[in-house]
């Protein structure tokens, strides 16, 4: 996306989102939505989808000093809780939280920045512009789920050493100091995807692409597809989860698992997590 | 870059995948690896791998950071005075041959060969290496081997390894098996929990000492008294013949054993309340079938093996044997099934080296400098012999000692098959193939080596295959007719290679019908206190280090502990209300005393832990093994205690006991976790009770 394209279409961009018939299978350049659903119930913590990140994405590893400074660049990374109303022991295990990006629909990071690096792409997702990002950081101060991390050094330079680079995916860009980062649902996956998929005029089958996470995690806890798909298994576990990408705050049966996390921050996150589960009679 | 005529298979800009097999850890995971313009860039799961399912976890990913290592050894090192200096091959090999060869007059007794797990037909060919030297020094060796487990169960199934079907049970009550994280087939497994989990949802309780991974999966954590399981698993077994008439099903003996194992008898030793122990039968009668597993924390005291058979008897007794514990596939392969290793071995090996018997030993995918305690003296041992030689990735602390450094091919760059110790359906022989070419022209294939070194002496009979390559074609090609392959050897050998896996069809392992109920005869007194030591030390096993031979791993050393978020380090972790009695707070360095040394680390307050244990996890502490694992944390093997399980000899990793002791140093722990442990009302991990739970409404 160009300046231009962007100044010209100004209404369209900074129209609200999501809006119904923003994503329609019969419109061109508007057939996909990529969305996950995330099974918190069989998500075991085990870091599996992280080292696949590590792996996919060129993340640098930053080193135990950065680290302690906050430094770290995992785009995907799992939080662990202990219950509020623990006793002397966790009885109840530990509760363990993938969070990656939420792809954010109407996306807080999205309207602050100010040299429009971080935009929305057609098929929904949170891009991020390296080479426009000026590295002003406003994105990650705004970001509820605290996603985006800042490259505050040269990592090219310092994080692999040879011949570590060999290891690199010519498919993802190695980020320089000053940029901000952040998951991307495997972009360059999902771009190759609709590429082959285009040439052959049909598009992208379910389960056809998967970010990497996805691909790696040894429980199958997360689902990734195009949502505009009414076919698609991550389509049909949204609508069985009563959880609607174009509603906000909602209303669903005490039984039903699915949820977005902060949706009351109304930021349409495009990740959907379905409740953790505890037998309480054990 | 392309070249001119391009080599088969590349394209620029596009990957293709080769399907292999993960040597990370003993699982034999089928994978696959991504290749662009000749590198490897990124490991899969193979979908035709029934043990991998497609999947992998981060200790396989991390195979190619093993690969493109920094710190990998890239030429053969000989020792001149103190230090390794780089010498060409044929050098090296003239040493060997010097030293080991036909003509250097070295009988079998004086020769040892240790090695790591090992299967398939490298083994056959160790083994062939030894018979020609006439040696029956192979000593394999795994740090946190399956020795006791396989005892136990031995003893109780009449097999090393039952199949545990957690898709059928609906009930798992695991006594600190992490299967999720460590063990025999943690990925194999992670798929099995996950459909377990599915509608109608399977309870799992968890009873250990410190909670591992699977620990804080588990509905109900019951946090216990090291060594006591076994009373507790008896205990439950008192209580639960009181829910029915098992006199058909269990013998006079074990009703009358069982029946000294009283709920306020059982709790005193094992200071789990009675009214739990009740309440766990009652689950176990209610919910059947049932599966109920032991692991590491069961395993690892003097009496482990009664401890874990303890515990497997509530098998027997609830009627699982044959419904969720059932037979392994008989391999129709005896000769490539997997050596698993043992420190009972090791240590067999290190009292030969003390008494001055080996004139010549070599070290294999083991690293026992590293993994044997202190009160070992196994690094003085080890210079006692006057050839030693370790085939290497990358110098670890044992190669350092040794005599030459042969630098051998890594996983992804080697020929190999392997047959896992946990077969899930049928057998599945996994098959290593190079991912690409060799990274650097000084390292070589250790089938090569090996296959160079039988030649010493049977140059005739080998002299048909100049590699191991070669060697390993004919060697899988006769596998042919146990799969009724019907194609040419030329297609079976290609097509086995691009599939990555052989199925075989074998017949089910017999479950033995009757056991004895000696076995059953626990200590009265598992817990005499010792003032001195008053802390139970824990050694847990992390699911990405496990012995700590991969902590030169950048990726591994920077994915944080799942329950504690540490990285780049160890920790000490304590209950916080020990904690709070003895004035610690997180970041304190303690000193952590045994008998046999004294560990300096960080406070972590956790409270997944017995409060009378401390934990510190295994794998960091390396003096060598490169930039990356050098220098990070503390290395608990060193300060074990000599406590041995009695009946396999194996060391009771669980059975030293330490004091604690705060020091005015300080110091940040560097970890992924907020200020906050808990969600502070926040609604981003929400549980449903699983009785409101629809779970078979769901897609």
């Amino acid at each position: 996306m160009s300046i231009t394209n962007l100044l010209n279409n100004w209404s369209f961009y900074r129209k609200k989102r999501p809006y119904q018939g923003q994503y329609d299978l019969n419109r061109q350049y508007s057939e996909y939505k990529w969305a996950m659903a995330l099974d918190l119930d069989i998500c075991t913590g085990c870091n599996a989808c992280t080292t696949a990140c590590y792996a996919e994405n060129n993340l640098p590893v930053v080193g135990k000093e950065r680290f302690k400074h906050g430094h770290v660049m995992h785009w995907i990374r799992i939080e662990r809780y202990w219950d509020e109303k623990m006793g002397e022991f966790p009885e109840q295990g530990a509760s363990f939280l993938p969070m990656m990006c939420q792809q954010c629909e109407e996306a807080p990071c999205e309207t602050v920045c100010p040299v429009g690096a971080t935009s929305h792409t057609n098929d929904g997702l949170n891009s991020q512009n390296y080479h426009r990002c000026v590295g002003s950081r406003y994105c990650s101060v705004n970001c509820p789920y605290k996603v985006r991390y800042f490259n505050f050094w040269n990592y090219p330079s310092t994080a692999w050493p040879a011949p570590l680079p060999d290891q690199l995916n010519p498919d993802v860009t190695v980020r320089t100091k000053g940029i901000m980062e952040k998951c991307t649902f495997c972009v360059q996956r999902l771009n190759e995807a609709k590429s082959r998929a285009r040439t052959e005029y049909r598009l992208v089958r379910d389960g056809e692409v998967v970010p990497a996470c996805v691909q790696a995690c040894p429980t199958s806890a997360i689902t990734f597809g195009n949502i505009v798909d009414p076919k698609s298994k991550v389509a049909m576990m949204w609508k069985n989860q009563q959880v609607d990408l174009y509603k906000d705050m909602q209303e669903k049966d005490n039984s039903v698992r699915g949820y977005r996390i902060l949706e009351d921050l109304r930021p349409f996150p495009s990740v959907m997590y379905l409740e953790r589960v505890r037998d309480m009679e054990a | 870059m392309p070249n001119v005529h391009p080599e088969d298979f590349v394209v620029p800009g596009l990957s293709v995948f080769y399907a292999s097999t993960c040597t990370q850890c003993g699982s034999a995971c089928g994978v696959m690896g991504r290749v662009r313009e000749g590198r490897v860039l990124k490991m899969e799961g193979n979908p035709e791998s029934k043990i991998s399912g497609g999947k992998i976890c981060g200790l396989g990913q991390a195979a190619v950071q093993v690969q493109y290592n920094p710190d990998r050894l890239t030429q053969p090192m000989m020792k001149v005075g103190s230090s390794l200096q780089p010498v060409s091959w044929d050098k090296a090999m003239a040493m060997l041959e010097e030293k080991t060869g036909p003509k250097s007059g070295i009988n079998g007794d004086e020769f040892a060969f240790v090695t790591g797990a090992m299967s398939g037909h490298l083994k056959v060919l160790a083994q062939n290496y030894l018979d020609s030297l006439g040696s029956k020094n192979h000593f394999v060796y795994e740090a946190l081997s399956p020795a006791v487990g396989f005892a136990a169960n031995k003893q109780v199934y009449g097999v090393d390894m039952p199949r545990l079907r957690f898709d059928k049970a609906k009930l798992v009550v695991s006594f600190g098996s992490d299967f999720l994280g460590t063990g025999a087939s943690p990925v194999h497994f992670a798929a099995e929990y996950a459909k377990f989990r599915k509608a109608p949802r399977g309870t799992l309780i968890q009873i250990e000492p410190k909670m591992t991974m699977t620990g804080a999966n588990a509905d109900r954590w019951i946090p216990i008294i090291p060594g006591t399981e076994g009373v507790f698993a008896l205990g439950v077994a008192n209580q639960l013949l009181k829910h029915g008439d098992f006199s058909k099903t269990v013998s006079v003996d074990i009703v009358n054993l069982v029946g000294k194992y009283d709920p306020d008898t059982v709790s005193g030793i094992t200071g789990v309340s009675s009214d739990l122990i009740g309440h766990l039968a009652g689950l176990l009668w209610e919910k059947s079938p049932s599966l109920v597993i032991s692991g590491a924390s069961v395993e690892g005291h003097v009496h482990g093996v009664q401890n874990a058979s303890a515990i497997q008897i509530l098998n027997r007794i609830l009627g699982n044997v044959g419904k969720t514990v059932d037979g392994q596939a008989q391999s129709p392969f005896p000769q490539l099934a997997p050596a698993t290793g043992s420190f009972a071995s090791l240590k067999a090996m290190n009292d030969g080296m003390g008494a001055g018997t080996y004139k010549a030993v070599f070290i294999y995918g083991a690293n026992p400098v590293f993994t044997t305690p202190s009160f070992m003296g196994f690094r003085d041992n080890l210079r006692k012999v006057p050839f030693k030689v370790a085939f290497v990735n990358a110098i670890d602390e044992t190669a350092e000692e040794c005599d030459l450094v042969l630098p051998i091919y890594t996983a992804v760059e080697d020929f190999g098959s392997h047959i896992a110790w946990y077969q899930p359906e049928g057998v599945e022989i996994t098959m290593q193939q190079p991912l690409m070419e060799k990274l650097y022209s000084d390292t070589r294939s250790m089938g090569d080596i090996m296959l160079d070194l039988v030649k010493q002496r049977r140059a005739d009979e080998y002299k048909n295959w100049p590699d191991f390559r070669s060697y390993l074609k004919t060697a899988v090609v006769n596998i042919k007719p146990a799969v009724k392959y019907t194609d040419t050897d030329e297609h079976f050998w290609y097509d086995t290679l691009s599939r990555g896996v052989i199925h075989v069809d074998a017949p089910q392992q017999q479950i033995a019908e009757s056991f004895s109920t000696e076995m059953l005869d626990l200590p009265t007194t598992i817990n005499s206190p010792d003032p001195k030591f008053p802390f139970y030390l824990i050694p847990s096993e992390r699911h990405y280090f496990r012995d700590g031979r991969h902590a030169n791993c950048g990726w591994l050393q920077e994915s944080p502990d799942p329950l504690t978020t540490v990285v780049w380090d160890s920790w000490a972790e304590i209950h916080p209300k020990t904690a709070e009695s003895m004035g610690i707070k997180e970041g304190d360095y303690l000193e952590i005393s045994s008998q046999n040394g004294t560990l300096k680390v960080k406070a972590y307050l956790f409270p997944g832990i017995h409060p009378d244990a401390i934990s510190i996890p295994l794998g960091q502490g390396h003096e060598s093994l490169g930039r990356f694992a050098k220098g990070v944390g503390v290395n608990p093997f060193r300060i074990l205690n000599p406590v041995f399980e009695k009946d396999t000899g194996e060391l009771a990793m669980y059975g030293t006991r330490v004091s604690v002791k705060k020091t005015a140093e300080s110091e940040i722990v560097v970890k992924d976790e907020g200020p906050v442990s808990t969600q502070m009302g926040r609604k981003l991990v929400v549980t449903l009770p699983a009785d409101v739970a629809q779970l078979s409404k769901e897609i």
